[in-house]
């Protein structure tokens, strides 16, 4: 342990009384010489990260539960309450059941203590939120991205909704970290915490290191995930994955990609690719090209655009008079056309959908022979257009796979929308700051902005900032922090 | 950057959904006949029925149901209290109607009990605003909505003109955590940053429409150089007029829905220069069309959404019938005169 640690490990004895009282446990170490004051304050430390972890784990406690989990002693237990009280990390306003007298009091983390901001980006869509330490988004919006602003505009317009809702919940202070969902593969390597530090934002674009620049604005560390494994995720906590160990979720849009929880835990495989099913040969042999190259890839022939292709195509021909009608009135033929006229009876919108169904679950019924989830969760603009294309796809995966793979799976749509993603932007961030290696390096603090390794991540940043700033000028952005001085 | 006043919907659902306008809901004619066949029975809570707006949306939404042989077994006016609406939704839940249509009132506190409807087995379509975390096809069958993104996009667009090379705007914004007022807040800055980089944007908030006045006071006396003003709805915008006519101060406002008042003021061509307003008649037709095609198992789109109508001095009568469904008062009328003979 070196001299800065041990100092820095002595600032939660400035945690005195407001009357300026040191603690008994203070005031008894001020007596020891410093290597067993040292030794103590390292169990202090331990001591409040199993407390918190606790709590953090269970929700709510009694005290009398701690005691009994932990196996600290009651005066232990009292004296780090009261700490975390101080802190302002947990609270004791709930009450318990009461076994025959006095109803207990209930200690829990303050949800409120601390906020995680979060966003989603991807081609089309910008959305942010902010959730509390529990995982709830308290506020959300999405808008379209503007393709005029490109990659700096971009940000700065990100920066402008996180400062806009730090106004709302007033809480610039309470920052904890920042989550951000993006498409494509992010590597991270084993044991990587939060950002990828140099993470840029496209590729070769060193005057957009995404981490660093957020980190120094918001002074708090920052987490760049892959946006369908944040999806698959925010599915898993939230939405229909709930109480699900192996689960896989399935973006359905203009690409085709999977992401896979097995064991309760994400998978993120060697280079953050997994799941990319858009790629598998289907054996159709369509005059689309795929991105990768290839022809007759899933995306090629059952992604959005081969959809939006094939309906415009019909319109045109006069095979479908209800695509035809939407081409003459609106210009262009959307998925989701397609899923209205199906719905309506219009029978070319009704076996394009089924097609693309089929399609796609053929090659799910591959991940399932493979993989044995207990649950698919379809999302993104093809599954949103009803229950044809659905139909489509589990006839497929029930035909296609081994009948035990299939014996207790359930498919179905996602509900979640964009929000999957920042929630589970969320609780990457908030399962980082709560690992206990890593609490056990800032509980002491009263706050994960104080661990030594983000202080070290914020001063990189910054001064990554510094050099970049002083290299080039910054274009101007769409829309600054705004004033808030009058209010 | 779409053209404000263009039927185009610039707003993303609360879950970042694309829009579906009114037009695409649609029940054949076999579908009708099976919703008259099964008179289903549907409940209304509205955060007041008192309004102009609550009482032309109640006007789409029963004469809709009505055309389908739905009845309307209940409206309860919550009057704006959230405890009242919890109470009065949990009654109803227990009363058991085919479908509840309501417009929650907040976010966090509307959530459990609006959530709870779906639960016991009772479609539940909201109108505008939805509490963060409930979720569609689970929670609820649809949000019906004005495009409020593209509502505070035409508020900025209105007030532009009248805010000089690099003047100063204030916003009056709601204090209160609501989706709808929130995108109106975000979409007049985005308009404003994109558009008039020039101008800066001063804010204050109100938590309730009494303390918009102090609120409107507060941004004056911190921007006595203020140019313009933008108000989240016609209420508070009419709360800011009083306060500047008291300090003699003549600055352009602009805001949202085609309230009486405001609508009056603008004809004049006093401080209102312009509103974005919402067609509450049609977005009831819409909230009623969704809850039956629901009730029928139809698969229903997340988020519905109705354009805003650009309103300014010169249209504000045809507006005014547009979105009321009525002729235009007298007041108004006369206010229109005068204010051309002054023009």
């Amino acid at each position: 342990m070196t001299a800065k640690e041990t100092t820095e490990l002595q600032m939660p004895q400035r945690s005195k009384p407001r009357g300026g009282r040191p603690t008994n446990a203070a005031a008894a170490l001020a007596m020891v010489p410093h290597r067993e004051r040292v030794r103590a304050i390292d169990a202090e430390r331990q001591s409040l990260a199993t407390i918190f972890g606790i709590l953090q784990a269970r929700k709510t406690s009694t005290r009398q539960e701690i005691e009994e989990l932990s196996g600290l002693s009651r005066a232990v237990v009292a004296d780090r309450l009261a700490t975390l009280l101080r802190f302002g990390l947990v609270d004791e306003e709930a009450l318990g059941r009461p076994t025959g007298g006095r109803a207990p009091r209930l200690v829990q983390v303050k949800a409120a203590a601390g906020l995680v901001l979060v966003a989603v980006i991807n081609e089309s869509l910008l959305g942010v939120g902010v959730a509390d330490l529990s995982g709830n988004l308290l506020v959300e919006h999405h808008e379209p991205i503007e393709s005029n602003g490109g990659l700096n505009g971009m940000v700065s317009r990100l920066e402008t909704l996180f400062d806009w809702l730090l106004e709302q919940q007033q809480g610039r202070r309470r920052v904890w970290g920042v989550g951000i969902a993006v498409p494509g593969p992010v590597e991270i390597a084993a044991g990587q915490r939060f950002g990828v530090a140099g993470f840029h934002f496209a590729p070769n674009r060193e005057d957009m290191p995404l981490v660093e620049r957020l980190a120094h604005r918001y002074q708090a560390p920052v987490a760049v995930r892959n946006a369908v494994q944040m999806r698959t995720l925010g599915e898993l906590r939230a939405g229909s994955g709930v109480g699900a160990d192996n689960l896989v979720f399935v973006e359905l849009g203009r690409e085709i990609v999977a992401g896979l929880i097995s064991g309760g835990r994400l998978h993120r495989s060697a280079q953050g690719t997994a799941g990319m099913i858009g790629h598998t040969a289907t054996g159709e042999e369509g005059a689309r090209t795929c991105r990768c190259g290839n022809v007759g890839c899933l995306e090629a022939v059952a992604g959005v655009e081969a959809i939006v292709d094939d309906a415009t195509h019909a319109a045109k021909e006069g095979r479908s008079r209800p695509l035809a009608d939407v081409l003459a009135s609106e210009g262009e033929v959307t998925v989701s056309d397609v899923g209205v006229a199906a719905q309506r009876g219009d029978a070319f919108s009704a076996e394009l959908l089924s097609r693309c169904g089929r399609n796609v679950g053929t090659v799910l019924a591959g991940l399932v022979n493979a993989f044995n989830p207990s649950l698919i969760v379809l999302g993104g603009e093809i599954a949103a257009t009803g229950e044809v294309v659905l139909a489509a796809i589990r006839e497929a995966v029930y035909r296609r796979s081994h009948p035990l793979a299939t014996r207790d799976l359930t498919i179905v749509r996602s509900q979640m929308g964009s929000s999957a993603e920042l929630v589970g932007s969320a609780f990457t961030v908030i399962d980082d700051l709560f690992a206990p290696d890593f609490l056990y390096g800032w509980i002491a603090q009263g706050s994960p902005r104080k661990h030594p390794e983000v202080a070290e991540l914020i001063a990189r940043a910054e001064a990554k900032e510094r050099h970049r700033h002083s290299k080039a000028p910054q274009p101007p952005a769409i829309g600054g922090p705004v004033d808030e001085s009058a209010a | 950057m779409k053209a404000a006043g263009s039927n185009a919907i610039s707003g993303l659902g609360p879950h970042g959904e694309k829009a579906t306008p009114p037009e695409r809901l649609s029940l054949s004619e076999s579908e009708a006949a099976e919703a008259h066949r099964r008179r289903f029975e549907i409940a209304v809570v509205l955060h007041t029925t008192s309004s102009d707006w609550a009482k032309q949306q109640l006007a789409g939404i029963v004469t809709t149901l009505g055309r389908y042989s739905a009845a309307v077994v209940e409206v309860v006016d919550c009057n704006f209290d959230v405890v009242r609406q919890t109470r009065e939704i949990e009654r109803l839940t227990r009363y058991r109607p085919a479908a509840i249509v309501s417009i929650p009132i907040g976010n966090a506190e509307a959530a459990d009990v609006h959530r709870g409807v779906s639960q016991a087995g009772i479609k539940l379509v909201l109108i505008d605003n939805v509490p963060t975390g409930l979720l569609p096809s689970k929670d609820y069958v649809s949000v019906v909505s004005a495009d409020n993104f593209g509502l505070g996009q035409m508020a900025a667009n209105l007030l532009s003109p009248h805010v000089p090379r690099g003047g100063v705007v204030g916003i009056i914004a709601y204090g209160v955590d609501f989706f709808v007022t929130n995108e109106r807040d975000i979409a007049f800055r985005k308009w404003m940053a994109a558009e008039r980089p020039d101008v800066a944007i001063k804010r204050d908030r109100f938590s309730t429409v009494e303390d918009a006045a102090r609120a409107t006071d507060a941004l004056l006396r911190a921007n006595p150089t203020m140019n313009g003003l933008f108000a989240v709805w016609d209420d508070p915008a009419m709360r800011a007029v009083k306060v500047m006519r008291e300090r003699s101060r003549q600055i352009p406002i602009t805001t949202i829905d085609l309230g009486n008042d405001a609508a009056i003021e603008l004809a004049r061509g006093e401080m209102i220069k312009g509103i974005g307003a919402q067609q509450p008649y049609d977005q009831g037709v819409a909230a009623a069309k969704v809850t039956i095609m629901s009730l029928l198992d139809r698969h229903t789109p997340p988020w519905v959404v109705l354009p805003g109508l650009k309103v300014t001095a010169t249209n504000v009568v045809e507006a005014y019938q547009v979105v009321w469904h009525s002729p235009a008062p007298p007041e108004l009328m006369k206010s229109r005169r005068n204010g051309e003979r002054q023009g």
